[in-house]
């Protein structure tokens, strides 16, 4: 707030007004186990008791069948683009070089997607049904924190099927 | 009065209050209280019509935090939904709502947030309207100071007057396995502690935790197939008052009189004091007295039973407490209560609250017996 | 439902990026004192008031309901407040509506607002979860990825997006309230930054300020008021699960069954030639496509070609968004209930300039969520 002097001589018209609030978030059994994992490079789903459909990252409960998911499971490190889009806008808390692409993939095993960047390819090159692969960061690097996976790039593989990633998302 | 559509509460499912589950997420803990309280009335995710949730964005830390909840709750196939930034009890009176609308014969109502992950003081100073009231820095327990003051000057309360209501409720709550706080007290050593905000001892603040919580209601033809003792609401309603400190008596609650006249002449009443139990959401002492006055009762009375379950003095998981309070009327009516149970109970109230200083108040009339027939 | 209800009563304030000239009670009292004066009520006429809103961080008020009583002419009444993401402004009026087809209410007031220029709405609309990496920025991060899905599966030509802001600018260019209302070529929306591929800047929604209120009454009342109501034929509220193995959002479940609860509820079973005109919530220009087909209207496949015929546009088959829509105007807490005001509007005869003659049969809608939460209702001239 303005610190007055004198009696203001205009009707004061806004109240600014910064709103900081901490928070310290619980991450949960699932989602620490899937981030340690990280660390080993390896990505954790879960599996649902009932339809053995596998998430990723891993939850407790699927939101599909209403029924536990127990057991944690690995999934592979590559997987499929099944949409995406090229980004010009920058990201508020992190410093990534514009343009940029955010896609959806498929990771091979897993029965959701996750979200990803992909990079080592101009973004005209990205294409629904392109395989990629996780890059992650060097031993010794990894933290056990999302930015152990820097990013994802193709993989030079053959483009998945229409059939497999057009109606899935 | 007009004829309404029986409705019953069917079954009621919470985790014990915690003041942090270092485990599991919000989410994490709501799956198995939604799924304990199907099991408990025999019914499956895809028996239940309608699903409404009570959060708030801002206990959440996280702008839509409560849409996790529909993964959380099974919302698939695609459900009847709906979410309150209120306490879950006023979702419940939606819901009921829908059932007099004829909408839907069976509804999920559950609670959810972690209030250990904010600093919940501060989160309540946000409530306060960004002009005026929230820069002066007020947190709900300096605005419930405000209060209490003002209500134990008119009705000249001592510190005394405030150590015996805390006392009863801690007694009472140290039967109850899912309270935050377990230990009973004298009204001695509950005024020896210090004052956080004259005349608020921290014995007289509530127990702030977290919690997940689900209620199941259902429409009379399916209620009887759901519980063997099902607890039948006789009349409900809330009203919300101006929030402004300076703009109302806070020594009353004239939104907790309207609420209760109207509930009571529904379920075909007088008085309040013609239930067996009143569960109350009055987060302090001097709450307390300014609830019970609104309602015509006395809080040294010992009928009807005041907060068998020992109220949010011993556990208030904000946003469930209401929702609890018509809870605890369900595990004493049906006969689930255990140890705390109120012999021979068969009327009760139940009372939620939201806002500053009991801004706005909920109440509703519940009995083992059908309302309407 | 128990018995029938009507909207009585519509009023919203004049939306623009920044409503400086007004507070957030100033703004939300703009579109009370309208709704009631439409409805020829006062305050002591409501029963009841329900207010819905997106994320209280738009503003860095938390249950700001609570400090708007009064502005609501809520004292001494009941008063409940919704939160259903982007849908909440819909989901808010059928919450409303439910209230008076119990028999419980008589008159119930419906709000709905959004002062977003008050807070940061990017960094309210990111989504900020712990321990998930921050990808995108703002919501149309979320939604391009879907659209381009919608284009690559329909083979949708790259104009029907552009296409699409330019019919709703014209729209907007009618109504008064709106927004966005400078028409606009395809060519000048094609040079308008791409912001995330394939949405462009000039294929956004606008932030707005913004509020609107309906008086909603029962079959009496409604019948009693100096208007012609808009009856109330249907109203749902569907939601589902984000992380469903084979969950579609690109036509998402929850959507087309909402859809066909309300049509039939209300005895519709040819949407395309019965329905007159639709105000739907179409947030990024190629929504409109894809609604066309989540809500029945197209085929599969088929909703970028009513577009490209024309159908869609105002003096088309089935107008769409005449008021202009989201694309032109959005408080984000207000729009759901803009959607289906507006639809009220046309059936009431009121629409003004953006009247679509002889709508006798409309449908208000609204989404929010990752494409989750789906709310609409369907209006008549007729009881």
């Amino acid at each position: 707030m303005p610190a007055f002097t004198e009696p203001p001589t205009e009707p004061i018209k806004y109240v600014d007004a910064h709103v900081w609030l901490p928070y310290d978030y619980v991450a949960g059994d699932y989602r620490a186990a899937y981030l340690r994992a990280l660390k080993e490079k390896r990505i954790l789903g879960s599996r649902c008791d009932r339809t053995g459909k596998v998430f990723v990252p891993p939850v407790s409960f699927s939101p599909h069948a209403f029924a536990p998911c127990s057991e944690l499971v690995e999934v592979a490190d590559r997987g499929t683009v099944t949409t995406f889009c090229i980004v010009n806008i920058p990201v508020i808390g992190r410093n990534l070089e514009l343009p940029y692409v955010a896609a959806s993939v498929a990771l091979d095993g897993a029965d959701i997607s996750i979200f990803a960047l992909i990079q080592e390819c101009k973004p005209e090159e990205v294409r629904m049904g392109m395989r990629v692969e996780a890059v992650w960061k060097p031993d010794g690097e990894r933290h056990g924190d999302h930015e152990d996976i820097q990013y994802f790039r193709p993989t030079g593989e053959p483009d998945a099927p229409p059939e497999t990633y057009l109606h899935r998302l | 009065m007009t004829q309404l559509r029986n409705v019953a509460i069917v079954s009621f499912a919470q985790l014990p209050v915690v003041a942090r589950d270092e485990h599991r997420t919000a989410m994490e803990m709501l799956s198995p209280v939604v799924q304990a309280a199907l099991a408990a009335c025999g019914a499956s995710r895809d028996d239940i019509d309608y699903q409404i949730a009570g959060s708030t964005d801002y206990m959440d830390g996280r702008p839509f935090g409560f849409v996790a909840a529909l993964d959380a709750m099974g919302s698939w196939p695609p459900r009847h939904d709906n979410h309150f930034e209120m306490d879950a009890a006023f979702c419940a009176y939606y819901a009921w709502v829908r059932m007099q609308a004829g909408e839907c014969d069976t509804a999920l109502v559950v609670a959810h947030g972690k209030v250990s992950e904010g600093e919940p003081r501060r989160i309540m100073n946000l409530q306060l309207d960004p002009y005026y009231q929230a820069p002066l820095g007020l947190d709900p327990v300096a605005s419930a100071a405000l209060q209490a003051s003002m209500v134990m000057a008119r009705l000249q309360l001592s510190d005394r007057d405030l150590a015996e209501v805390a006392a009863r409720n801690r007694c009472a709550g140290a039967k109850n396995p899912d309270n935050l706080v377990r230990e009973a007290a004298s009204p001695e050593q509950l005024a020896a502690t210090p004052f956080v905000v004259d005349p608020l001892r921290a014995a007289y603040l509530p127990a702030i935790g977290e919690t997940a919580s689900c209620l199941v209601l259902a429409a009379e033809g399916k209620a009887e197939r759901m519980c063997e003792r099902p607890v039948w609401i006789h009349g409900a309603h809330h009203i919300s008052e101006l929030q402004s400190l300076g703009a109302r008596d806070l020594s009353r609650s004239e939104s907790t009189r309207l609420a209760a006249q109207r509930a009571l002449a529904m379920a075909g009443l007088d008085r309040a004091d013609q239930a067996d139990l009143v569960e109350l959401s009055a987060a302090t002492p001097a709450e307390e007295w300014i609830v019970c006055e609104a309602l015509g009762l006395d809080p040294r009375s010992s009928t009807p039973v005041l907060n068998p379950s020992g109220g949010p003095l011993c556990a208030h998981p904000i946003m469930n407490t209401g929702l609890i309070r018509l809870g605890e009327v369900f595990r004493q009516l049906s006969g689930q209560a255990g140890e705390r149970a109120v012999p021979g109970a068969e009327r009760a109230v139940a009372h939620a609250t939201q806002g500053h200083c009991l801004q706005t108040n909920l109440v509703f009339v519940l009995g083992s017996q059908r309302r309407w027939s | 439902m128990k018995r029938a209800v009507a909207v009585v009563g519509v009023g919203q304030t004049h939306h623009a990026s920044r409503r400086s000239d007004v507070n957030i009670p100033g703004l939300i009292r703009e579109a009370v004192d309208r709704a009631l004066l439409d409805a020829g009520l006062d305050h002591s006429d409501i029963d009841a008031v329900v207010l819905g809103k997106a994320p209280d961080m738009l503003e860095g008020v938390a249950q700001p309901e609570q400090f708007l009583v009064g502005a609501l002419g809520a004292h001494l009444k009941p008063m409940l407040r919704v939160h259903t993401a982007g849908s909440v402004g819909a989901t808010t009026a059928i919450t409303a509506a439910t209230h008076v087809a119990s028999g419980l209410y008589e008159r119930v007031l419906a709000v709905a607002f959004e002062k977003q220029s008050e807070g940061n709405a990017m960094w309210a609309l990111s989504p900020n979860l712990p321990f998930t990496p921050p990808l995108v920025a703002g919501a149309g991060g979320f939604f391009a990825p879907y659209c381009r899905a919608y284009i690559t599966r329909s083979k949708a030509p790259l104009h029907i997006g552009p296409l699409t802001v330019v019919n709703a600018r014209e729209n907007a260019s009618r109504n008064e309230y709106a927004h966005l209302r400078e028409r606009v070529t395809i060519e000048q929306v094609m040079e308008t930054p791409m912001l995330w591929d394939p949405i462009r800047f000039g294929e956004t929604c606008p932030s707005s300020d913004g509020a609107i209120a309906l008086v909603l009454a029962s079959e009496d009342l409604a019948k009693k008021g100096p208007r012609k109501p808009a009856w109330i034929k249907a109203g749902f509220s569907l939601a589902e699960a984000m992380w469903v193995p084979g969950r579609d959002q690109v036509s998402p479940r929850a959507g087309a069954e909402c859809a066909r609860l309300c049509y039939e509820r209300a005895g519709i079973t040819d949407p395309w030639n019965e329905i007159d005109t639709a105000e739907i919530y179409v947030p990024f220009s190629w929504f409109e496509a894809m609604w066309l087909e989540n809500l029945g209207f197209c085929a599969e496949g088929e909703g970028w070609k009513a577009i490209d015929r024309g159908d869609t546009r105002f003096d088309g088959h089935l107008p769409i968004n005449p008021s202009g829509g989201v694309l032109c105007t959005n408080p984000i807490g207000a729009s759901g209930m803009i959607r289906l005001g507006e639809a009220a509007l046309q059936v009431m005869g009121r629409a003004g300039e953006h009247q679509v003659e002889g709508a006798k049969v409309a449908l208000g809608h609204a989404y929010g969520g990752g494409a989750q939460y789906f709310a609409m209702w369907i209006v008549s001239g007729e009881l």
